[in-house]
Parts: structure tokens; C-alpha cells; sequence
């Protein structure tokens, strides 16, 4: 951590975007390859359309896109933060309650075996077609980060310090909110980005089988009438979907978190 | 520290007066003939009552429990510290003397015996003393300022009417500058003068030290424990300071317990009569070597 100036919000941007330079002349150069690939190779569009052919399908039909993004990402939303308050909720719990640890967490693990994208159809058996299975989906992947990031945060907590907060008094409360909770911030927050990714992969993946909206919906439903341009720019928003909501936990951290973690003091 | 803190400072010391303490107290185990007026000459008690026992072990033991065995960490120990004395406790690692020091601050449950500051059996932590650990402890996630305010949270009292006493902390420890960086912008040395700055906060009458500075560098060190004394010069706070380092022990002390493992007691306990101010120069003086001398064959046994 340094002052503040070379701290600040925009000059992280400022920094980031100099970092990024380099992966963004790669990705250029890709796309360009490919559209000369594509065009000298005449590929069919139906095997592989060109990139200025998927983004002209994206400024095209940017409406009907839109109108499958939203539902996406809000579900995203939605079924992370599910994920945040369960998650974090069971993981401070199996921290501190014996009967947690030994009861509870044991099961947690053992149902991380589960390969979640199975449970679709047992979702839409038990709640239907809607918006509740896809978001319960979402849930039930993203959230395991979250328990065992933030279990793993707590016990991470320095036990010197903790009797340095005894010392002075502390209540339980006080070395949990003031000491533990803070210790595992950056742990949680692990947590976070690994579970919004996981939230995105669930919502997609119930938006293929209920087949009612979403950009997983139109992904199914353009490889249906073999509309690969569409397809592709399906995918390319929903990736779009899914670096936003990962750069938001990350400003969210950078935000919360001003320390230098790496410090043991 | 506001004027506040001085005020009830000089409140305490005169209840020290009044206060008619039993005349008298469990000896230290052997070795002492009484526990005398332990201050070195050339230093100023004022009218504080100098033979007022501030804590006051007797017949400690601490047993841990291991799985096939019990370990005795302290044997059988008798101590009386008098109130505004500075009181090393010295020995090789393992011999208990931090074990002795936790237990005292009420951070670990005695086997037997007992524990009394200012009369009151020890039951847990307690409001009027100060830790100082071996490493600073510091949350690297709050300001040094907001760290040495940490026991005023801790303890449920106003943080906004101690703002003036850390600023004034930290400015007598040469880190007035620092009250907005964070810990991990500071070097080893000056995060210790935080943890003294936070030890001291709340006003405590006991300092409680854990080998403080022995993670310091040698040069660092000596500093440290030339401004260890300038503050307890000020402050007038009993210490209770655990080391392994002999000549660090006569520095800083009006008495040196020495502690020796297995059985884990105090074989012995050594006077230090230097002039106070001391300087680093006194480290020079024979007098001071002798007592280093007399240390070391008793740690050596």
C-alpha cells in the first residue's frame, strides 16, 4: 500500500489498462487471422462465420439479443448472491459451531462430488420451467467457494492476535467482526470471483434445458435453425455478461480491500 | 496521553497511600531477603508508595496436559511486584516465563496457586493492564492510528475521547507522522512502538512485555529499549518484561527474576542498583558487567 495518489481508483485503471495492452494486440491479431482464414479458406458460415459477420449480427439483431441478456444476467445476479448469503452464512458457521464442522461440513463436501449440471432435470422436475430452477442451479454450483473460501479466511485468523484482542477484553463478537471476519475477507473474495464465474456456467446451463429465455436459450435455439453467426454472438455477449460481473467483484475488492494482504504483522 | 490520564494516574498513586496493603507479603522463593525499595538511586518516585505491592504471585503452577505426559511449565513460583517497579523475568526459551506472563495478564488458566494485582485475584484480561507481544500483531487492514485506538473498542469505551492520547502516543514515539499509513508500511521497530503506543491507550497500570524486541535487529533494540524506559519514566507503569537477553534484563530493570526449566522456578532474584536515567554508556561501566556477569552464572546454574 503507498499514498493514496498511486492508490486511487482511476490510476488502478490507468494501470490496468497499461497491462492489458499487450493481450489486447493478441486478441486483435486473432481476430484478423481468423477473418483471412475464413475468407482465403471459404469455410461455409454454418462451420464458422467471420468476425465481422458475428458483429454485424450483433449490431443487426441487437435488440433480440438484449432482450435475452437481461434475464441472463440478472438471474446470474441473483443466484450468486444466494450463493454469497448461504455460502458465506454456512462457512462462518462450520468456523465456529462444532456441530457445523462435523455435521454439516463433511456433507458439503461429499455433495461437491455431485456434478451440479445434473441436477437440472431434477430441478425442473421439483420447480418447474421458470426462473426459480435456473437461479436454484446457479446457487448450488457458485455456492461452494463461498463456504470453504470463507471457512478457510477464518481459521487463517493469526491465533497471536486473537489473544491480543483477549488481552484487551475483547468479546466474541469483537474477535469475530473486528479480526476474524476481515482476516478472511480476501479469502471470501476468492470466493467471489470463483463463484460468479460458476453462477454464470449454471444459469446457462438451465437456460439449455428449460429452453424458455436467456442467452443460453438463444445459443440452443440458433444451432436449431443452424444460424452459427447468431450462435456465436450469443456466446460473445454472454462472455461480455460474464467479464462484467467478474470486473464488478473485482472493483468491489479493490474497494473494500486497501491492505496489503500478503503482510503477516 | 491527555491530561485526563495523568489526572487519575495521580489519583491511583494516592489511593496507593491510603490504601493500607497487609504489611506483609509472600517473599520471592528464595535468594531475597525482603522485597525492599527496588528503585535505583537518582530516580525521582515522587510521593508515590514505593513498598505497595502491585502483583503478587504465589506458589503458580502450570500444568499442560499433552496426550501421555504432564508438563509442568511453572513449577512453584512466588513473586511480588511493587507498584511503578520495572521487573524483568529472565530465562532460556522453554523455561516458562512467557507462560508466567500470559498467565498474569489472564490469558491462560493457572493449575494452581495464585495470581493477584492490586489485591484482585486474576480471573481473566484485565482492563488496567497492557500486552506487549513478541511481534507487534498488528491488523494490517486499519491505520496505525486506528490499531493503537483498538483496545479503546475493544474495551467499550469512547474512541473519540482517546483520538487526542494516540495522537500524543505516537507522537512521543516518533511516529506522529505515521497515524494514517498502514502496519505494512512501517518498518519492525516502528510497528512495535504501535503495539507499545496500543498497549499503553486505555491508561494501564501494568505493562505487560512478552520479549518484545527480540525480533529486532541489535541496533534497533537498543533504541527500543532506550525509549521502553523514557516512556515508563513518564509514565510510571509497573512492567512486567520477559527476555532471554542478559544484558537487555540489567538495561532496562529495578529487579531480575531469573526463571530456570525443568523445574521451572525462579532460581533467582537480582537487585539492579544502576543510576537511573540509564543511558547505553552504563552498558560500559563495570558495575553493569557485573551484573551481567552474576546473571549469567545463574542461568547457567
Amino acid at each position: 500500500m503507498a499514498r493514496a495518489d498511486e492508490n486511487s481508483i482511476p490510476a488502478q485503471i490507468a494501470t490496468q489498462a497499461v497491462n492489458l495492452a499487450p493481450a489486447t494486440v493478441i486478441s486483435i491479431a486473432i481476430l484478423v487471422l481468423w477473418q483471412v482464414i475464413v475468407v482465403v479458406l471459404k469455410i461455409p458460415e454454418a462451420i464458422l462465420p467471420t468476425p465481422t459477420r458475428i458483429f454485424g449480427v450483433m449490431v443487426e439483431r441487437r435488440e433480440l439479443l438484449l432482450q435475452h441478456t437481461w434475464p441472463t444476467a440478472l438471474q446470474c445476479i441473483y443466484g450468486f448472491l444466494l450463493a454469497v448469503a448461504v455460502g458465506v452464512g454456512l462457512g462462518i458457521a462450520i468456523a465456529f459451531s462444532r456441530l457445523f464442522r462435523t455435521g454439516v461440513y463433511p456433507l458439503v463436501i461429499a455433495f461437491q462430488v455431485v456434478p451440479k449440471v445434473a441436477l437440472a432435470p431434477l430441478f425442473i422436475v421439483w420447480f418447474g420451467l421458470g426462473t426459480t430452477s435456473r437461479i436454484l442451479l446457479a446457487f448450488v454450483i457458485a455456492f461452494f467457494p463461498m463456504v470453504v473460501n470463507t471457512f478457510a479466511g477464518i481459521q487463517s485468523t493469526d491465533p497471536v492476535m486473537i489473544r491480543m484482542a483477549r488481552s484487551f477484553s475483547a468479546s466474541r463478537w469483537t474477535i469475530f467482526s473486528k479480526i476474524e471476519f476481515p482476516t478472511a475477507l480476501p479469502y471470501i473474495f476468492s470466493g467471489l470471483k470463483i463463484g460468479i464465474t460458476f453462477a454464470v456456467i449454471g444459469i446457462i446451463v438451465a437456460e439449455f434445458v428449460t429452453a424458455q429465455e436467456g442467452l443460453g436459450y438463444l445459443i440452443v435455439f440458433s444451432e436449431g435453425n443452424v444460424d452459427t453467426p447468431m450462435l456465436m454472438a450469443a456466446i460473445f455477449v454472454l462472455s461480455v455478461v460474464g467479464v462484467i460481473l467478474y470486473a464488478l467483484i473485482v472493483l468491489l475488492e479493490k474497494l473494500v480491500i486497501r491492505w496489503d494482504v500478503g503482510q503477516k504483522l | 496521553m491527555g491530561q485526563g490520564g495523568r489526572d487519575q494516574r495521580q489519583i491511583q498513586s494516592g489511593q496507593g497511600l491510603i490504601d493500607a496493603r497487609p504489611a506483609t507479603w509472600r517473599l520471592g522463593s528464595n535468594n531475597q531477603t525482603g522485597p525492599g525499595p527496588p528503585f535505583g538511586a537518582g530516580r525521582d518516585r515522587g510521593f508515590m508508595a514505593e513498598n505497595s505491592v502491585h502483583v503478587q504471585i504465589a506458589a503458580l503452577r502450570k500444568i499442560y496436559q499433552t496426550r501421555r505426559e504432564e508438563i509442568e511449565a511453572i513449577h512453584n513460583v512466588d513473586m511480588a511486584v511493587s507498584e511503578g517497579e520495572f521487573v524483568s523475568i529472565l530465562g532460556p526459551s522453554g523455561c516458562g516465563k512467557s507462560t508466567l506472563l500470559m498467565a498474569v495478564g489472564g490469558l491462560l488458566p493457572i493449575s494452581g496457586g495464585s495470581i493477584e494485582i492490586d489485591r484482585d485475584a486474576v480471573t481473566g484480561p484485565r482492563r488496567d493492564t497492557g500486552v506487549v507481544f513478541q511481534s507487534p500483531v498488528l491488523m494490517p487492514w486499519r491505520t496505525i492510528e486506528k490499531n493503537v485506538l483498538f483496545p479503546i473498542e475493544s474495551l467499550g469505551l469512547r474512541v473519540a475521547d482517546y483520538r487526542d492520547g494516540a495522537a500524543a502516543l505516537l507522537e512521543m514515539t516518533g511516529l506522529g507522522g505515521f497515524a494514517h499509513n498502514f502496519p505494512s508500511e512501517l518498518s519492525g521497530g516502528m510497528q512495535q512502538r504501535v503495539a507499545i503506543c496500543r498497549a499503553l491507550i486505555h491508561n494501564p497500570t501494568l505493562l505487560l512485555m512478552d520479549e518484545p524486541f527480540s525480533a529486532l535487529d541489535a541496533i534497533t533494540r537498543d533504541a527500543m529499549n532506550q525509549e521502553l524506559l523514557r516512556i515508563w519514566q513518564e509514565f510510571q507503569k509497573t512492567v512486567l518484561f520477559v527476555t532471554h537477553s542478559i544484558r537487555e534484563a540489567v538495561f532496562l530493570s529495578d529487579r531480575v527474576f531469573v526463571m530456570s526449566p525443568r523445574p521451572a522456578v525462579i532460581s533467582k532474584i537480582v537487585e539492579i542498583d544502576l543510576p537511573r536515567p540509564r543511558t547505553l554508556e552504563i552498558e560500559e561501566t563495570p558495575e553493569f558487567n557485573v551484573y551481567v556477569a552474576e546473571l549469567r552464572k545463574a542461568i547457567e546454574g
